[in-house]
């Protein structure tokens, strides 16, 4: 973590979505370090940049490779990765490993609100309360940052 | 010869319920790409949407076209949803509103307007989700804009069952409705969309503020 901000990928091949997308996250007070559009740029930024969070849609340039992008980002690079995408139903149970999924079509909102409750999760450890409206968290992060207790005071 | 009619009987079977799973899979894989594509292209007119009132500098013109924009997106919440459960038949309209009515405050970034939601479960027919929609985003919209103008308020949205369906209400304390009873395209929209539903609509003075109930009779689910 670059001082007390997140360091954000963008994986999207739908250039005016991640047009859209670097625009909230620099608005969220994050700062938005790349764009990939395919799995292969996807792995190489994440290698290279050490994003904190990415952002990945699952259908790319190269076919619906996103899942496989994930869980390399996941893995291999540390970062917490967020789904975003139409195809919400086709995900893996696990989610790839990724933290959780926001479903297209999404709205500004709800993607301000899910970015600024990850800040929250990830600076602190822990959640401020349950996940905003629009925003499914994994079972695995859900118990991580005990996103499932009630509101820490 | 019988003996054969015997034995291909049961193999024709089995090749007759293969085929049907095949034509099933290969429908149910068709509507899940056409479902993905049409998320797609909302998700992509809400982005130019958005991109295009991040450019525009009159003040009125950047908030018709967010207007736009809203109404974009409540047709966009709508498909979020949509054969999101197991029956792709109905529609949740109480989760859709509280999913919505949560968008619209956020998005009128008005920290001293509080949201207060009595939703019972509805449903309606998937065919008349989007109209619905769009007459909910009309009458929340237009509470948060015009009911407060600088002062604290607070909208409630009631989903209630009645014996012909459910009442719709979204109610304010704000300052009630302008003189000439609010002639503005989206009350034209809301009309015209209440009719489209066969659905009764009452505006009226909630001293203070103002209460539209849509009355949304059900027709038997087929």
């Amino acid at each position: 973590m670059s001082g007390d901000t997140l360091e954000v990928l963008i994986v999207e091949d739908e250039i005016l979505l991640a047009t859209e997308l670097q625009f909230i996250v620099r608005e969220v007070g994050l700062h938005d370090v790349g764009l990939a559009m395919s799995r292969d740029e996807a792995i190489e930024l994440a290698k290279r940049l050490t994003p904190d969070l990415a952002l990945v849609d699952v259908h790319l340039q190269d076919g619906p490779t996103g899942v496989e992008a994930a869980r390399m980002i996941h893995e291999d690079c540390g970062g917490v990765v967020l789904f975003m995408t139409a195809n919400v139903q086709r995900l893996p149970e696990d989610l790839a490993g990724a933290c959780g999924v926001i479903g297209k079509p999404y709205s500004e909102e709800a993607v301000c609100r899910a970015l600024a409750y990850l800040r929250v999760c990830m600076q602190e450890g822990r959640a401020p309360g349950p996940p905003p409206v629009g925003l499914t968290l994994s079972p695995e992060y859900v118990a991580h940052w005990g996103a499932d207790l009630p509101m820490s005071a | 010869m019988s003996e054969i009619e015997h034995a291909d009987a049961p193999a024709a079977e089995g090749t007759y319920a293969r085929e049907l799973e095949q034509a099933l899979a290969q429908k149910t894989a068709l509507l899940h790409e056409v479902d993905h594509r049409v998320k797609n292209n909302l998700q992509l007119i809400a982005s130019l949407l958005q991109l295009q009132s991040r450019k525009i500098a009159d003040e009125a013109t950047r908030q018709t076209v967010r207007g736009i924009l809203e109404r974009v997106n409540a047709i966009g919440a709508v498909h979020r949803r949509l054969f999101q459960g197991g029956d792709v038949q109905r529609f949740d309209v109480s989760e859709f509103v509280r999913d919505l009515a949560g968008d619209l405050a956020a998005g009128a970034r008005r920290e001293d307007i509080q949201l207060k939601l009595d939703l019972e479960p509805a449903a309606l027919p998937a065919s008349q989700a989007a109209p619905l929609a769009l007459v909910v985003n009309e009458l929340i919209a237009n509470a948060l804009k015009h009911a407060f103008p600088g002062q604290p308020g607070l909208v409630s949205i009631i989903i209630a069952r009645t014996p012909e369906g459910f009442d719709l209400t979204v109610q304010d304390d704000g300052v009630g409705m302008p003189p000439d009873g609010g002639r503005g395209f989206g009350l034209t929209i809301v009309q015209l969309l209440c009719q489209q539903l066969k659905a009764k609509l009452r505006i009226e003075d909630a001293a203070p503020g103002v209460r539209a109930v849509v009355s949304q009779p059900l027709e038997r689910i087929v």
